[in-house]
């Protein structure tokens, strides 16, 4: 065993600990909030990283199935009831990737390399895009984030690949709107709405007309968003006979404008966390932004910052809070001892 | 995080190829750290290089290559402070578990330090056993082990974390019988005047 009287040793333990009940949380399911407490851990420290894989391997190793490179895999969706989707770019189910091979993966690649995906818009750290598209549509895509765009003359597909997008729909009865991400599919006729992206399901935020939400493995089990209404859909688990969870939210409009400031290059902050706010920042800027401890995070905050403006907040936390801020390097901003 | 598929596949390669290492490179990482806790820390670290490879296509020889990972986060560690004991500095820059290419002999090695972490497992406490079986064999989700069970779900979830980290936690423990090992065999070297 350890050496007890050590700290560092204790450490050790301690962040396997969290690692392995993050491993099992996130296994089970966890909500949007759930999943910006589990990045912001994960960004705190190189060990909390690296704990987490050891976790994520020795979990693998002991229910993940089969490990084999060179196993049989599920066939990858690529055909797909639903006609709309027929030009998303295959992805592998949760399954399949346990069992990936490395040749179908090799295989895959190439499909997918030559899969007609149409356009293609990917934004940097920090960066937000707006796009017009060829329908009279406009796309804003939020920072480090990806989509194709496949307009045709019965059908209008975007692929959300990774992080969120906003999408103001041009109004079009007969040529539906949707938007794919993951699992997750989005439909609208003519309205305006976002989509965030996290690894075990989407957030949906409807800021004008309604949309219809569905789980492509689940697609009997819609949902109807309207104006002012945000949902998370969730894509776990994925066997076939169990229903995807679909939890509806009411928010207030100013609730969605400040979920939707970012396409102004905006974080409103009304009462939220200072947790949250952190991992909003952090999202945005290369330079981190470091809880000291539990205590602050907690803290409630207000205010309207620019995404690119780490700094300003910090400061502005500082004067208000009276909690100290440091700059220990040029990638790092620490808030509170 | 990386995309899930890209993510899945590297996780499923440590734990493979990296994972059935770590107690060899821990014996080798005590004996020449101070402390048990520097080898945590070490270990930890060498994850967190390994969690941000984007490809692992190119890496031939997994163990040759957490060796080697170790070795450089160890070199940069005694850069910045004297936590190596020193006449071992240059005992570090010899290369670490680099035999030449696969033998029968590394393979025989490679399938014993594999059966040591299934040893691992079995060895678990029937609850976190059951927990895994379920949703390895059956693949069934948390929810629906809890039902089978009739435990609650937040049971299902704490058993599997606490079996987690007994794994990890059995990692450690043989990586420190390795060592003890090598030092008694080391002990023995010297006694009889017979070079390392």
């Amino acid at each position: 065993m350890n050496d007890p009287g050590s700290n560092k040793s204790r450490a050790a333990n301690e962040i396997e600990a969290v690692a392995t009940s993050w491993v099992m949380r996130r296994d089970h399911g966890v909500n949007s909030e759930g999943e910006q407490a589990f990045a912001q851990w994960l960004a705190a420290d190189t060990r909390h990283r690296g704990a987490y894989l050891q976790a994520e391997a020795a979990f693998m190793l002991a229910a993940g199935g089969d490990l084999a490179p060179s196993s049989a895999t599920d066939a990858p969706p690529i055909a797909d009831d639903d006609k709309n989707d027929e030009k998303i770019v295959p992805r592998l189910s949760r399954r399949s990737m346990l069992a990936e091979a490395a040749g179908a993966a090799a295989i895959l690649a190439l499909v997918m390399a030559f899969w007609p995906s149409g356009d293609r818009y990917e934004t940097a750290l920090g960066e937000i895009r707006r796009v017009p598209l060829a329908d009279g549509s406009v796309a804003a895509i939020n920072t480090e984030s990806a989509i194709t765009v496949d307009l045709r003359e019965e059908s209008r597909s975007v692929n959300l690949k990774k992080g969120e997008a906003f999408f103001q729909v041009a109004h079009d009865p007969v040529r539906p709107f949707t938007v794919a991400a993951g699992e997750v599919r989005v439909r609208a006729v003519g309205t305006a709405f976002g989509v965030r992206r996290y690894a075990e399901g989407s957030e949906i935020v409807v800021s004008e007309g309604a949309v219809e939400a569905w789980s492509k493995n689940a697609a009997g089990n819609r949902i109807r968003l309207k104006a002012g209404e945000r949902t998370f859909v969730s894509v776990l688990p994925t066997k076939a006979d169990t229903k995807p969870a679909l939890a509806e939210t009411a928010a207030a409009v100013p609730a969605i404008d400040r979920a939707l400031a970012w396409r102004e290059g905006k974080i409103e902050l009304a009462g939220e966390s200072l947790a949250y706010a952190v991992a909003q920042f952090n999202r945005y800027n290369d330079r981190k932004i470091v809880l000291g401890n539990k205590a602050v995070g907690q803290e409630r905050f207000y205010g309207i910052f620019r995404t690119d403006d780490p700094e300003g907040f910090a400061q502005a936390v500082q004067s208000s809070l009276g909690v100290g801020v440091t700059y220990p390097t040029a990638k790092a901003i620490r808030i509170g001892e | 995080m990386k995309e899930t598929a890209q993510r899945r596949e590297l996780v499923a390669w440590v734990a493979r190829e990296i994972m059935p290492h770590e107690p060899s490179v821990r014996a080798w990482l005590a004996q020449r750290v101070t402390s048990p806790a520097d080898t945590d820390e070490l270990i930890q670290e060498a994850y967190c290089k390994i969690s941000e490879l984007q490809s692992i296509d190119h890496i031939d020889r997994p163990d040759g290559y957490f060796f080697q990972v170790v070795r450089n986060l160890l070199r940069s560690q005694m850069r910045r402070a004297r936590v190596v004991r020193f006449e071992l500095i240059a005992e570090i820059e010899e290369r670490a578990g680099s035999d030449p290419a696969p033998s029968p002999e590394r393979q025989a090695n490679d399938s014993r330090e594999m059966q040591r972490i299934y040893r691992l497992i079995e060895q678990l406490p029937e609850r976190c056993r059951q927990i895994f079986t379920l949703r390895k064999l059956e693949g069934l989700p948390q929810r629906e082990i809890a039902m089978r069970m009739n435990v609650t779900e937040t049971i299902v979830e704490n058993e599997g974390a606490r079996g987690l980290r007994l794994i990890l936690e059995g990692l450690r423990e043989q990586g420190e019988a390795l060592a003890a090992d090598y030092e008694s065999r080391r002990g023995r070297n010297r006694k009889s005047g017979s070079p390392l």
